[in-house]
C-alpha cells in the first residue's frame, strides 16, 4: 500500500531506490509477509529518477532502458507484491530491544513522529557525493560550484540549468554524463578535469559524452583555484605531477561559470555510525557477513549503502539476497555463523562480503587498486581465473560455490590480483 | 529624519542597534548586503574570551571583561547558542612559561579571578589527545564559544522587535549635510550598482563599517585612520572528531595575533585556523594551500591526530585593523559622524560593552535617551529541531506538520525551521544556511539545496533564477533556453579561453 | 585515396584504439583492436553511427515540471540535435503513462518516436 504505515513488520528497508526496492521484493519472495518501505524522497526510485539516460538493465532485463524505466519495473512489482511503501519519510533512528525488536523512528508530515516495530532492517540508503570542501580546492566560495548529482537534478527534475560555461573535475561516470547533457541543453562544457592519469567512467561515456561533442578530457590534471566572489568567474587548471601535486607552472586559468564536481561517492553511512556498526575503513559502508547481516543481528545492508557499485543490476542481484536474508531472519531462521574471514590481498581495493560459509553460494564484489592487464584473480588455492583486464573504475564479480568452501579448511581466504605469468606491463 | 543611523550591520553594528532600541530613539540600521552579518561577522572564530590576552591601557583591553560578562544574560534573553567551555594557553617549552605566567597575572590585574595554571600531568588528564610536549597551561574557564552570525541575527531580530528599522541592499555611497542639521546618507543600488537607492537622514551617524570604515570615515571627510585588512583561513573539521578536544587551545600569542587556534565550535564540530595574513585587498576571501599548510602544520603539533585530510569546508575573513591597532570609537571633527571602527579582535566579546559606550557617546553628544517603558529585552530563539529529544520532536511535528517534513538530511533540519528562518529575516541561501545549518553538514548541500532554494522562493515571490547564495550577484540557477538557442558545439576540441 | 579515421572501441574496458583505413565509404581494413569487436564496432561507428537519444521535456499540471523522454530507436550522432529542436518544443499535461507515444516519426522517419519514459501522475495526485 503506497503512503501507509501499519505496523508491525517483519522487515522495514530504509531507502526506496534500487537497492531497496529489491531488497523488500527479496524479502516478500522469502515469505515475510509484511514489508515497508521508506524513502524520504516524494517518491519511490532513488537516484534513478534522475538519471534520464539509456545503459541500465543490460544484465538483469538484458534490455537497454533508462533510470526511470529500470526503477517502474521494480515499483510496479512492489505494490503488486503488496509492499508497503511510505514516501516523504525519515528515518532518524533504529533502537533495538532486548529480544532483537526493533524499533524504526521516522519523520514525516503525513504522521508526524512515530515508531515503527519491525523483526529485521534493511538498510539500503545510497550514497552521497563527496565535496569541494573533500579535496580542498583554495579560493572564493562563490556560487556556481557544486557537485554533479546536484546539478543533474536541477537539470532533470526542475528544468534549470547550473549555468552556461561549465567546467567538470572529475571524470567519473556522472562528471561524463552531465558533460552530455548540459551540452543538449545548450551549455557550453570547456572540459572535463580528471587528476588520474586515466579517465575514471566508462570508456563508452568518455566516447558518447566527450568525444561525439568536442570536449576534452585533461588527465592528471587538477582545478588549482576557483575565481569569482559571488559567482563563479573561471578556474586555475594545472597539471599535476606523480605525487598529484599541482605544477603551478603550467597552469592556464578558463574562464567559466560552473565548476561541477564529480569526485566521487561515500555510502550514506550516517545511521550506519549512529548505530554503532562496525565499518569497513575502506568501502566506508559496514561490514557484512555472506548473508549481508552487518554487526548488528537482524540488520542488513545492500546497494551503495554497503559499496558504491557501478551498475544498478549489480545492486539489485545484491539487494534481492539481502532482502531474502532478512525476510529469513524475520521469520525465525538463524544460520550459523560465517567461520572464513574474505580478506583484499594483492592489488585489491576491498572486497564484499567480508566473511563466507560453506553452506552457501557466494558473489564476491571487490575493486582492484590499479589497472593490470591481463591478470589473474586468485582466491587462496581455491580458484584462479584470467581476467582480461581490470580497472579501479569497474566492480569485478566472482562467484564462488560452496563445494569450492568445501575444501577448505582455513579461517581466512585471500583475494588477489596479480599480473598474468608472461603478461607485458602496460 | 532618524535620530541615528548606524552604518553596518555587523555584529558590532546589531549590538549598538539593540542597545539603542532600549530607549525612545527613532535608529536605522543600514547594510550594503543582502543580511546583515554577511561581512566580517560571518567568518569571525566566534570565540567569547575571557580577557587576558589584551591589556588594560587599550580600548580593546579595556572592553573585553564587561563585554564577555554580559553573554550569559543576553543568551537567557536572545537564546543564541553560547557555552563557556573554558580556554587553554598552552606552553610547547619550558621557555613559553614565562609567557603564559604573564598572561595570568595581567588576567588577575583586570580582575579575571578564576584563572588556572596546569602543569603537564593536569593537561594530559583533562585534554588527553593534546601533544604530550605541552608543558602547561594557563586555564581561563569563562572563555565560551557562540555562533556569530547567530547571536548578530538575535540582536538585531530584538532590535527590529522593538522599533529599530533594518535596510538591507543599502550601501553609502556619499555623505551630505543633511537640512536640518544632521547629515544625509545617500544610498546606492545595493544590487549590481545602479541608480542611487536613496536617502537617509539622522541628527548621528555610527560608521560601523568594519573593513571598509575609513572609507566611510572618508565619506563624511574625517578620515584619520586606515584599515588595514588582515585575513584569517579557518578550516572545518569532520564531526568524527567531535570531542577530541574539548576546550579552546591556543598558542603562546605574537603581537601580530592570538595564533592558530583549535576551536570546538557551539555545534561541536571543531574548526581550527585562523591565520593572520594581512592584504591590501578588501574583498580577499580566498583560502589559499599556503594558509591551509600554515594552519594544519601548526596545529598538528598541538594535536596530531589533526590533519588536513578531515577538512569538510574552509572559508576566510578580513579583521578590520585599524592603524592604531585599536578600537577607534569616538566623535569626530564632523558633527554627529561618531567612529566606531578598527574593531578586530577581542570585538565580538566586547561588543555589548561598546554598546553601552557609543550610546554614552551619543548621551554625551547631545542625544537624549529617555528609556521607552515597552522594551521586550527577549526574542523565542528558533527551533532546532535536531536537537530536542524525541517527545519534543513528536509533539512539534503532530502540532505543525512542516517540522514533519525533514529538508536537511545531514544536519536533520526540518522544513518549519526554513520557513522559520525566512520569517526572521533569511533571504538567500546562505542566509538559511546560517541559521538552521541545512547545507553545512557532510553532503555542504547536496540534497537539500533545491527544495531550499524553492522555499526561498515561494515565500519570496521569487522565480527559482532570482534565488541567490548570498544576495547580489551570486544567482545559482539559469532557466533552459528556447529550443532555438541551442546548437551543435563545433566539433574541433574547444580551445582553452584565456582569463 | 587512402584515408584513416580513429575511434575508440567501447566493447570493454580496454578501450582499444582503433585505425579504420576506408577508399570514401569504402572499409578497406581496421586496425588496433585486440578482439573482433573491435573490428564490428569501428565498422558501425564508421557506415551508421547511432546514439540513443534522452532528454527531457516540459509537463504541465504534474508531480514535476520535466518529464524524462526517449526516442524509440537511435539516431544518427548528426541527427541529435535536429531531434532535440523538435523535442524541445513538446509540452505535455498530465498524466503520461510511462511507455506512451508523445510526438511520432520525428524527423520525418517513420518509426522514430518520442516515447515517455517513466509515468507522471497528476500534481497532487
Amino acid at each position: 500500500m503506497f503512503g501507509r504505515i501499519e505496523g508491525p513488520y517483519d522487515v522495514v528497508v530504509v531507502g526506496g531506490g534500487p537497492a531497496g526496492l529489491a531488497a523488500a521484493l527479496g524479502a516478500r519472495e522469502s515469505g515475510a509477509e509484511r514489508c515497508l518501505i521508506l524513502d524520504r524522497e516524494p517518491e519511490p526510485g532513488g537516484i534513478l529518477n534522475q538519471c534520464i539516460h539509456a545503459g541500465f538493465g543490460l544484465h538483469y532485463f538484458r534490455e537497454e532502458l533508462t533510470g526511470p524505466e529500470y526503477a517502474e519495473r521494480f515499483i510496479t512489482k512492489v505494490i503488486d507484491g503488496e509492499i508497503d511503501l511510505a514516501p516523504d519519510t525519515y528515518v532518524s533512528g533504529v533502537s533495538v530491544d532486548s529480544d532483537g525488536t526493533k524499533w524504526v523512528r521516522v519523520l514525516s508530515e503525513r504522521f508526524g513522529l512515530k515508531h515503527v516495530r519491525t523483526k529485521a532492517v534493511v538498510l539500503a540508503m545510497g550514497c552521497r557525493e563527496r565535496t569541494r570542501g573533500a579535496i580542498r580546492i583554495p579560493g572564493f566560495r562563490p556560487a556556481g560550484v557544486l557537485t554533479a548529482g546536484l546539478a543533474q537534478k536541477m537539470v532533470n527534475m526542475r528544468g534549470y540549468l547550473p549555468g552556461r560555461r561549465v567546467a567538470i573535475l572529475g571524470s567519473g561516470d556522472i562528471g561524463l554524463i552531465m558533460a552530455r547533457r548540459l551540452t543538449l541543453e545548450g551549455c557550453e562544457v570547456v572540459g572535463v578535469f580528471e587528476l588520474m592519469p586515466y579517465s575514471n567512467g566508462l570508456t563508452r561515456n568518455v566516447v558518447q559524452c566527450l568525444d561525439d561533442f568536442g570536449i576534452p578530457l585533461h588527465l592528471s590534471t587538477t582545478v588549482a583555484c576557483i575565481h569569482g566572489r559571488e559567482r563563479v568567474e573561471g578556474v586555475t587548471v594545472a597539471p599535476v605531477d606523480g605525487h598529484f601535486r599541482a605544477q603551478m607552472a603550467q597552469a592556464r586559468t578558463l574562464a567559466c561559470d560552473t565548476l561541477l564536481l564529480s569526485i566521487g561517492l561515500i555510502p550514506e553511512n550516517e545511521l550506519s555510525q549512529s548505530l554503532g556498526l562496525r565499518l569497513d575503513v575502506v568501502t566506508g559502508g559496514p561490514l557484512v557477513s555472506s548473508t549481508l547481516e552487518t554487526s548488528m543481528p537482524g540488520l542488513f545492508a545492500c546497494g551503495n549503502v554497503l559499496h558504491v557499485h557501478d551498475l544498478v543490476d549489480f545492486v539489485t542481484a545484491e539487494s534481492l539476497l539481502a532482502g531474502r536474508f532478512a525476510g529469513e531472519w524475520a521469520q525465525g531462521v538463524r544460520r550459523p555463523a560465517d567461520n572464513i574471514s574474505l580478506v583484499p590481498g594483492d592489488n585489491v581495493r576491498y572486497c564484499v562480503p567480508h566473511t563466507l560459509s560453506p553452506e552457501r553460494e557466494h558473489t564476491i564484489y571487490l575493486r582492484c587498486k590499479e589497472a593490470m592487464k591481463p591478470c589473474r584473480i586468485r582466491v587462496g588455492d581455491l580458484m584462479e581465473k584470467r581476467l582480461r583486464f581490470v580497472v579501479p573504475a569497474e566492480m569485478i564479480m566472482v562467484k564462488i560455490k560452496p563445494d569450492l568452501l568445501a575444501r577448505f579448511h582455513g579461517d581466512t581466504l585471500r583475494v588477489d590480483l596479480v599480473p598474468d605469468a608472461g603478461a607485458v606491463e602496460d | 529624519m532618524y535620530d541615528v543611523a548606524i552604518i553596518g550591520g555587523g555584529v558590532v553594528g546589531c549590538a549598538i542597534a539593540r542597545q539603542l532600541a532600549h530607549y525612545r530613539v527613532r535608529t536605522v540600521l543600514l547594510e550594503k548586503q543582502a543580511e546583515v552579518a554577511f561581512g566580517t561577522t560571518k567568518t569571525n572564530s566566534g570565540i567569547i574570551h575571557a580577557g587576558h590576552h589584551s591589556t588594560p591601557d587599550t580600548l580593546k583591553g579595556s572592553l573585553v571583561v564587561s563585554g564577555g560578562d554580559a553573554f550569559d544574560r543576553l543568551c537567557e534573553d536572545l537564546h543564541f547558542g553560547f557555552r563557556r567551555i573554558g580556554e587553554l594557553v598552552v606552553a610547547q617549552s619550558a621557555e613559553e612559561i614565562p609567557v603564559i605566567e604573564e598572561l595570568f597575572s595581567r588576567g588577575r590585574s583586570k580582575g579575571i579571578h578564576d584563572l588556572e595554571m596546569w602543569d603537564a600531568q593536569r593537561l594530559r588528564r583533562e585534554e588527553p589527545n593534546l601533544s604530550h610536549h605541552l608543558c602547561a597551561a594557563l586555564f581561563a574557564p569563562r572563555a565560551g564559544v557562540v555562533n556569530p552570525y547567530e547571536f548578530a541575527f538575535a540582536l538585531i531580530e530584538n532590535a527590529v522587535a522593538n522599533g529599530v528599522e533594518l535596510r538591507v541592499d543599502s550601501p553609502v555611497v556619499a555623505i551630505s549635510d543633511g537640512e536640518d542639521g544632521g547629515l544625509c546618507l545617500h544610498l546606492g543600488d545595493g544590487g549590481a550598482g545602479g541608480p542611487m537607492g536613496g536617502r537617509v537622514e539622522a541628527r548621528f551617524v555610527l560608521n560601523c563599517a568594519g573593513v571598509y570604515a575609513d572609507r566611510i570615515a572618508a565619506l563624511a571627510g574625517v578620515q584619520d585612520f586606515e584599515i588595514l585588512p588582515r585575513k584569517g583561513e579557518e578550516y572545518m573539521l569532520d564531526k568524527r572528531l567531535k570531542g577530541l578536544v574539548r576546550r579552546l587551545v591556543f598558542p603562546v600569542p605574537t603581537p601580530a595575533s592570538k595564533g592558530i587556534l583549535i576551536i570546538p565550535t557551539f555545534d561541536g564540530t571543531l574548526m581550527v585556523g585562523p591565520t593572520a595574513f594581512d592584504t591590501d585587498d578588501r574583498e580577499d576571501l580566498a583560502t589559499t594551500d599556503l594558509g591551509a599548510d600554515t594552519v594544519f602544520d601548526f596545529v598538528s603539533q598541538l594535536c596530531p591526530s589533526i590533519t588536513r585530510r578531515d577538512t569538510i569546508a574552509e572559508f576566510a575573513g578580513l579583521r578590520a585593523v585599524s592603524s592604531s591597532n585599536d578600537f577607534i570609537i569616538g566623535p569626530t571633527s564632523r558633527r554627529g559622524f561618531i567612529n566606531v571602527a578598527g574593531i578586530q579582535s577581542p570585538g565580538l566579546t566586547a561588543s555589548p560593552a561598546i554598546a553601552t559606550l557609543v550610546c554614552e557617546i551619543l548621551r554625551s553628544e547631545g542625544l537624549v535617551l529617555e528609556e521607552r517603558g515597552d522594551f521586550t529585552p527577549r526574542v523565542t530563539g528558533p527551533v532546532r529541531f535536531a536537537s530536542l529529544d524525541v517527545k519534543e520532536q513528536q509533539r512539534l511535528a503532530a502540532e505543525d506538520l512542516r517540522f514533519g517534513r525533514v529538508v536537511c538530511r545531514c544536519e536533520m533540519v526540518t522544513e518549519g525551521e526554513i520557513h522559520h528562518a525566512i520569517d526572521h529575516g533569511a533571504r538567500t541561501l546562505d542566509g538559511v544556511k546560517f541559521r538552521t545549518r541545512a547545507g553545512m553538514g557532510r553532503c555542504q548541500g547536496g540534497f537539500c539545496t533545491v527544495r531550499c532554494m524553492d522555499i526561498l522562493a515561494q515565500r519570496l515571490g521569487l522565480r527559482l533564477e532570482e534565488v541567490t547564495k548570498r544576495g547580489s550577484s551570486s544567482w545559482i540557477v539559469v532557466p533552459r533556453r528556447s529550443p532555438a538557442a541551442v546548437t551543435h558545439p563545433s566539433s574541433s576540441p574547444q580551445t582553452l579561453a584565456e582569463d | 585515396m587512402a584515408e584513416q579515421s580513429h575511434f575508440v572501441c567501447i566493447g570493454c574496458p580496454i578501450g582499444c584504439p582503433l585505425q579504420l583505413t576506408h577508399e570514401g565509404k569504402e572499409i578497406i581494413e581496421v586496425s588496433g583492436q585486440e578482439c573482433n569487436r573491435g573490428a564490428k564496432y569501428a565498422a558501425q561507428e564508421f557506415t551508421d553511427p547511432r546514439r540513443v537519444l534522452t532528454t527531457t521535456v516540459a509537463v504541465e499540471g504534474g508531480r514535476w515540471e520535466r518529464l524524462p523522454v526517449k526516442v524509440s530507436a537511435p539516431l544518427l550522432k548528426t541527427q541529435l540535435f535536429a531531434a532535440l529542436a523538435v523535442i524541445h518544443e513538446v509540452v505535455v499535461t498530465a498524466p503520461v503513462e510511462q511507455g506512451q507515444v508523445l510526438v511520432r516519426d520525428i524527423l520525418g522517419e517513420a518509426g522514430l518516436h518520442v516515447v515517455a519514459t517513466r509515468s507522471m501522475p497528476q500534481q497532487g495526485k
